[in-house]
This record gives C-alpha cells, sequence and structure tokens, in this order.
C-alpha cells in the first residue's frame, strides 16, 4: 500500500505539472463563462447614449404621442432619455419613396438607430415596419412594439367613442412568475434558464474532466511503454499497487480540478450576484462525480493498459468519450420532460448515471430510492470494472508491438 | 542467492525459454550470454517477476518470490527510457521509494552516486536535457541505489565512452566485492570475457554451455593460435586444417582441427604474411560462442567479419 501512495504521489506531481492540465484548469471556466455568462451580460446591457429613432407617419396622428411616450418612458442612468424620435415624414401627401430612401441613408450613415413607416391603412391592417441595421436588437424592437400596440388601442377605442383611460383598467399586464418547487416544501424561484444551465455546467465539468484525465491516464501508459519504464516499475511493486496508485493520483487530481472551478464557480456567483447551487445539491453531484470518474477509470486503465501507440490512444479515448456526449445531447429534451420513462431508465444505466444525474439533479432532486439504488449500482459497477481492470492491466502493460485484438483482452480479463 | 531450475515459457507458438538451469551466488558476476532472441531476456524477466513462467522454479536465497524480493533486486533493463519531462532527482527519488526505500535515505544516497558519475550538476534538471549517455548513468543509478543483494543489467555497457565504461566497470567489481550477487547479460564477449566468474550461454531457449569462466576455457583447450601480423590475412580462413578462422586487419585467431599441428600451420603462413606473434591460447570467449551457436548457414562466409565489426563497434 505504500508503494500505491508512493506511485499517487507521483501521478498527482506529475500530472499537476503537465501544460494539458494547467489548460484544462484554466479552459473550462473560460469556455463556461463564455458561452454563459457573456451573452446575457451584453444582453441586459444598458445604453450608453440616446438613440435617435426616425418615425415616417402617413397617418399624421400617431409619431407625436410614440415620441411622447418613448422619450418620457424609458431614460438613461444619466437621467437624458434613452430615445429621441425625429419625425422625418408625416400626413399623406408626401412622397413616400424619396422619404424612404433618405431615411435609408440616415440609417447607413449611423445618424438613427431606424425607423418605422407607418402607412395610412395601419387602423385597419396593423402593420408597421421597422428598418434597422440591427433588427436583432429586441428590447429596442420589443418597446417600440409595445408603445405603437397602446397607441394604436387608444386610438381605436376613441374612435368608438370609448374611454382610452378604459385600457388601462381592462387590459392586465400578466407576469408569470416561475417557483420551482422541491421536496422539502421549500420554494426557489429560478427559471428555465438557470436550471438549464446548471445542468449544462456540470455536464461539461463531468466530461472536461474525464476526458482530461483519461487522456492523461492512457498517455502515462503508453509513455511508460515506449521506453520500457513499465518493466523497472512492474518489478518494483505489484500491478495493483502501480493501476490503484495511478487511479487515487488521478482522482486527487480530478478533485483538485473540481475544487478550483468549484472556487471559480463560487467567485462569479458572488461577484454577479447570481445565486449559487445549493449545497445539498452541489454535494450530491459531487457523490455521482467521484463515482463516475472512478468507474470511467476502471474503463480507461482496461482500454488503455493494452494500448502502444499515441494515435490507438487518441482513438479509444474518443470513442469513450463518446458515451458521455449522449447526455448532452439528450439534456434539452431531459429538462422539458424530467419525469419521462426514458430517462429514468437512462438513469441506470453505470455508464451515464452520472451524466444523466447532473442533468436531473438541478432540474428535481430524485427521490431517495432512486439515488441509493443507483449508488448501488454505480459502486458494484466500479468494483468488477476494476477487478476486470486489474487483470487485463497486469497483462497489458507489458504488451508491445502489435495491439492485442479486443478478444484477446476480454480473455485477459477472464483468465487474469 | 538465485537459483533457477528447469524454467519454461512459451509465448503463442514458441518456446521462449525451454528448460533452463542456473545459479548465482553472493559475490559474483555471472554473464548471461547468447545471441538476440536466445531467450534471454525473457529468462531475466521471469527471473523479475515481470512475466510468469509456465514451469519450473525460481528460488532466491531458498525461498519462492515475494514481496520482500522486489526490494532486494535492481534491475537495468536493455532498452533505456525515464520520463522525460521528470526532473533528475525526482525520477531517482520515485523509483527508490518503489524499491521501498526510506526518502531520506533515498535522497543522501541519489547525491552520493550522482557526485560519483559527474552529475550533481544536472541535478534538477529535466531528464531529456541530457545527453543518452547521462541517462544511462541515471538509470544505473536507479538500479542500484537500494543496494540490492542481486542486481540484474541488461547490456549495461553499450552506449558510454570507454571513460564511463571504466567507472561501470569499477563499480561493479566493488558491488561484487561486497558481495552483490550480479547478473549481465550481453553480446559483446570481450567485456563479458573480462568481467564474469561464471557464464551461461543460451541459445534458442536452453542452456549451451555454463560453468565458470575458466573451466569453460579450459574445456575447450589449447587449440587456437592467436596472430599478429601485417599483410593480407584474408587467406588464412581457407586453409586446411583450420575449423574456424576470425581474421582482423593485423591480427587473427585460428581454431584448428584435432589433427593439425600448429607447427605445419606457422610455415604456411609465414609464407604470405609478415608474422609479429604467434601463439598457442585458450579460445577467446567469443571463439567459444560462435563455435557453440554456430554460424546460419547462408552467411557462413561474411559471419567472422561481421563479428569482428561488433566487436570493434563496442
Amino acid at each position: 500500500m505504500k508503494k500505491a501512495l508512493a506511485v499517487a504521489r507521483w501521478e498527482y506531481i506529475q500530472k499537476l505539472r503537465t501544460k494539458a492540465f494547467l489548460i484544462s484548469l484554466f479552459v473550462m471556466p473560460v469556455i463556461i463563462v463564455a458561452f454563459g455568462v457573456l451573452p446575457s451580460i451584453f444582453a441586459t446591457q444598458e445604453d450608453k447614449e440616446t438613440r435617435v429613432i426616425g418615425v415616417i407617419d402617413m397617418t399624421g396622428v400617431i409619431a407625436k404621442p410614440l415620441a411622447d411616450r418613448l422619450e418620457a418612458r424609458y431614460r438613461l442612468s444619466t437621467g437624458q432619455p434613452n430615445y429621441l424620435v425625429m419625425t422625418l415624414g408625416t400626413g399623406n401627401t408626401i412622397d413616400l419613396d424619396r422619404t424612404i430612401a433618405d431615411a435609408n441613408a440616415k440609417v447607413l450613415r449611423d445618424e438613427i438607430e431606424g425607423f418605422c413607416i407607418i402607412s395610412s391603412d395601419v387602423m385597419s391592417d396593423s402593420v408597421i415596419e421597422y428598418r434597422s441595421k440591427n433588427v436583432g436588437d429586441f428590447r429596442i424592437t420589443n418597446r417600440i412594439e409595445e408603445n405603437l400596440t397602446d397607441i394604436l388601442s387608444e386610438r381605436k377605442l376613441t374612435l368608438r367613442g370609448l374611454d382610452p383611460g378604459l385600457i388601462h383598467e381592462l387590459m392586465v399586464p400578466l407576469n408569470l412568475k416561475t417557483v420551482k418547487l422541491s421536496k422539502s416544501g421549500e420554494t426557489e424561484e429560478g427559471g428555465f434558464v438557470k436550471v438549464w444551465f446548471t445542468a449544462y455546467i456540470f455536464l461539461m465539468m463531468l466530461l472536461f474532466l474525464i476526458q482530461t484525465s483519461g487522456q492523461l491516464l492512457v498517455r502515462g501508459f503508453i509513455e511508460e511503454k515506449s521506453n520500457r519504464i513499465v518493466e523497472v516499475l512492474v518489478s518494483s511493486c505489484r500491478p495493483v499497487d502501480m493501476m490503484v496508485g495511478k487511479v487515487v493520483g488521478l482522482s486527487a487530481l480530478g478533485l483538485t480540478q473540481l475544487g478550483f472551478w468549484g472556487l471559480i464557480g463560487v467567485a462569479i456567483s458572488v461577484i454577479m450576484g447570481v445565486p449559487g447551487v445549493p449545497a445539498e445539491q452541489a454535494l450530491l453531484q459531487l457523490v455521482y462525480f467521484v463515482l463516475g470518474y472512478l468507474l470511467y477509470a476502471a474503463i480507461f486503465v482496461a482500454a488503455g493498459s493494452p494500448l502502444t501507440t499515441e494515435q490507438e490512444a487518441q482513438q479509444v479515448t474518443s470513442y469513450l468519450m463518446l458515451i458521455l456526449i449522449i447526455p448532452l445531447v439528450i439534456a434539452l429534451p431531459a429538462m422539458q420532460n424530467p419525469n419521462a420513462v426514458w430517462l429514468k431508465i437512462l438513469t441506470y444505466i453505470p455508464l451515464l448515471t452520472p451524466a444523466m444525474m447532473a442533468v436531473r439533479i438541478p432540474i428535481q432532486t430524485p427521490p431517495l430510492w432512486e439515488i441509493m439504488i443507483t449508488v448501488i449500482i454505480m459502486l458494484a459497477s466500479i468494483y468488477a470494472a476494476m477487478w476486470a481492470a486489474g487483470r487485463i492491466f497486469r497483462i497489458g502493460i507489458l504488451a508491445t508491438g502489435k495491439r492485442p485484438s479486443i478478444g484477446e483482452v476480454m480473455r485477459w480479463a477472464r483468465t487474469g | 542467492m538465485l537459483k533457477v531450475s528447469e524454467l519454461r515459457k512459451e509465448f503463442a507458438n514458441v518456446v521462449a525459454v525451454d528448460g533452463v538451469s542456473f545459479e548465482v551466488q553472493r559475490g559474483e558476476v555471472f554473464g548471461l550470454l547468447g545471441p538476440n532472441g536466445a531467450g534471454k531476456t525473457t529468462t531475466i524477466r521471469i527471473v523479475l517477476n515481470i512475466l510468469q513462467p509456465d514451469g519450473g522454479e525460481i528460488t532466491y536465497d531458498g525461498a519462492r518470490f515475494s514481496e520482500a524480493v522486489r526490494n532486494i533486486v535492481g534491475y537495468l533493463p536493455e532498452e533505456r527510457g525515464l520520463y522525460r519531462k521528470q526532473k533528475l532527482f525526482d525520477t531517482i527519488l520515485y523509483f527508490a521509494e518503489l524499491r521501498g526505500m526510506h526518502l531520506g535515505t533515498a535522497r543522501g544516497e541519489a547525491s552520493k552516486w550522482l557526485e560519483r558519475f559527474d552529475l550533481l550538476a544536472y541535478k534538477s534538471a529535466r531528464v531529456e536535457e541530457l545527453s543518452k549517455g547521462n541517462q544511462q548513468k541515471v538509470q544505473f543509478i536507479i538500479s542500484i541505489i537500494h543496494d540490492p543483494a542481486l542486481v540484474i543489467l541488461d547490456e549495461p555497457f553499450t552506449g558510454l565512452d570507454p571513460v564511463n565504461q571504466i567507472l561501470l566497470k569499477d563499480i561493479l567489481l566493488e558491488l561484487r566485492q561486497r558481495g552483490k550477487a550480479i547478473i549481465f547479460s550481453t553480446h559483446q564477449m570481450d567485456q563479458a570475457e573480462r568481467l564474469s566468474d561464471t557464464l551461461c550461454l543460451i541459445n534458442k531457449g536452453r542452456v549451451v554451455l555454463g560453468g565458470a569462466v575458466r573451466d569453460v576455457k579450459k574445456r575447450y583447450g589449447k587449440n587456437s593460435i592467436h596472430l599478429e601480423f601485417s599483410g593480407d590475412g584474408s587467406f588464412m580462413k581457407d586453409l586446411p586444417g583450420v575449423r574456424r578462422a576470425d581474421v582482423y586487419r593485423n591480427s587473427a585467431e585460428l581454431e584448428l582441427s584435432d589433427h593439425v599441428r600448429a607447427q605445419e600451420l606457422l610455415m604456411q603462413v609465414t609464407s604470405k604474411v609478415e608474422l609479429r606473434k604467434f601463439e598457442l591460447v585458450e579460445p577467446s570467449l567469443q571463439s567459444i560462442f560462435i563455435d557453440v551457436v554456430g554460424v546460419p548457414e547462408t552467411r557462413a562466409h561474411d559471419a567472422p567479419l561481421a563479428v569482428t565489426k561488433s566487436g570493434v563497434a563496442s
């Protein structure tokens, strides 16, 4: 056991210093931040200066109220109005084509953000055109749409001889508030986006973790084989000490990685004021992480120890990664229907359990009996996989030259 | 110290080791010789418990293999290699620890050996920054740092310059002096001849010759002649009565058939070359090796030259 510890310490320190590990340590958080946090930061960012919106109003009665509303309702943080409305043409006598051409030019010269074309038929067909270089800016289009709707509704009411104030009484703006219920009866506010995001982060972390350490493990085998260090190792300590040492060392490495990411995660959530994941959830995730990690470690040992070249190693690791990508693909449908039977069935397949749980836990903490059964299944599979891996490792680690066939490897596992 | 009896190992359809037996005593350098693919390395791997034998028995001081044995053997494999990216000192300590050494003791020993091999300056260098020869010295240190009772060295001299070869030889003799059992495997017969007390020649998985070097040579008798000359000596291998000739540029070793007398040969030779030395000697290990192992039929004619080349290259 002392020798297994020596191997573990060596593997840990040796791998900790590799570039691949250092990169993975920093790349993962960067990817998460880049894909998850940044777009929402940009999307919610307030305008810094007043934007000018043009209006071509052939009815002659809408431009004015639109200007009043937009200019009064939205303010910049400096107190200045967020929008200024510039009337580019009003009345049904204007030369529409020329006015539009002028307005187009203004947009292209960045003099105005965009402009609305309100035709004289607007009261009957309710169609208004908005032209801009950036029609993907949902905030500005939403605001224009919202205010134009109000103005048109009011005008229609007035035309029918009704009190426009009535609309404010009759229209009930709905605010659908989503509240996630957890089993202990606590309520927690949080939308689909947050759940989706948490599940994805956990999945990505699991994937990344298994991939980096799996590759490090297999690379290590290849190096030790190609320069025959393995002969000295196997004559110095029992193969099982070597295997245990490697798995323990790499697990410690994985935990280091997780701890580091966790710190970054906590830091981000504190700085940004985003609520973090509840401790209970995080703990449960950690349990499945460790179990999944150990299972995959055993598989990587079994699949990796008979390999002799770097190319083979890359092939095998990428095949193994495919298994882990499955949960990534089904994560979205899983979230839409977390109680689906197929989802539950997949959770009981040991190779998928940790990833499926990574998805399921943020959506809805599975019942205790499910947790217990899956943990037992995982432990049993880890035991079986480690046992087989140990037998394959003993022979595989000495194999050189031609790669043994899968049949041969199976025979090693059976006969040891 | 080590007793190997009736060892047998098969791979797929090939019998790599076929009933090999030998014994190695403490304070003895044991030369394990044989052509490529004879089964030397397989035998060594079984002795080190890297491979399991299909038959036979190995005892270490009378006892079967146990975990404790791992800490009293040292091994320098033929194909060299270390963790390239790691620091020299750390690497040595790691392997020492795997042989059951305490880290504190290992540190002291490692420094001592590095100093002896003039490598102390590279202590914190990465292995890959060292020359091949220096890496080999490091690997040798790894094989003996834990003061093993049984040291197994596979081709320890190849790749070392003459100065370091002498250093290594001195250390081996010191280890022998201190009662270690040393097995060394080589193709270089001159080295084996100078260093070994006992030898074991393996061919095609079987022991074909064994015993104390002195006895082996005596067994082959004095039917060899050592010549030194100037001139073209290539005719010598075609002389009648010469069973085998090993001809170099200015010297030759001829093995005579039993009925030929040295006197007759001398007359034949003096007429063709200018002789400087003519001596009746014990056969060298190299001649014995070639004699026992034999020369493959197809290469019979140029074989002595090929051996010459490898002999010179060493």
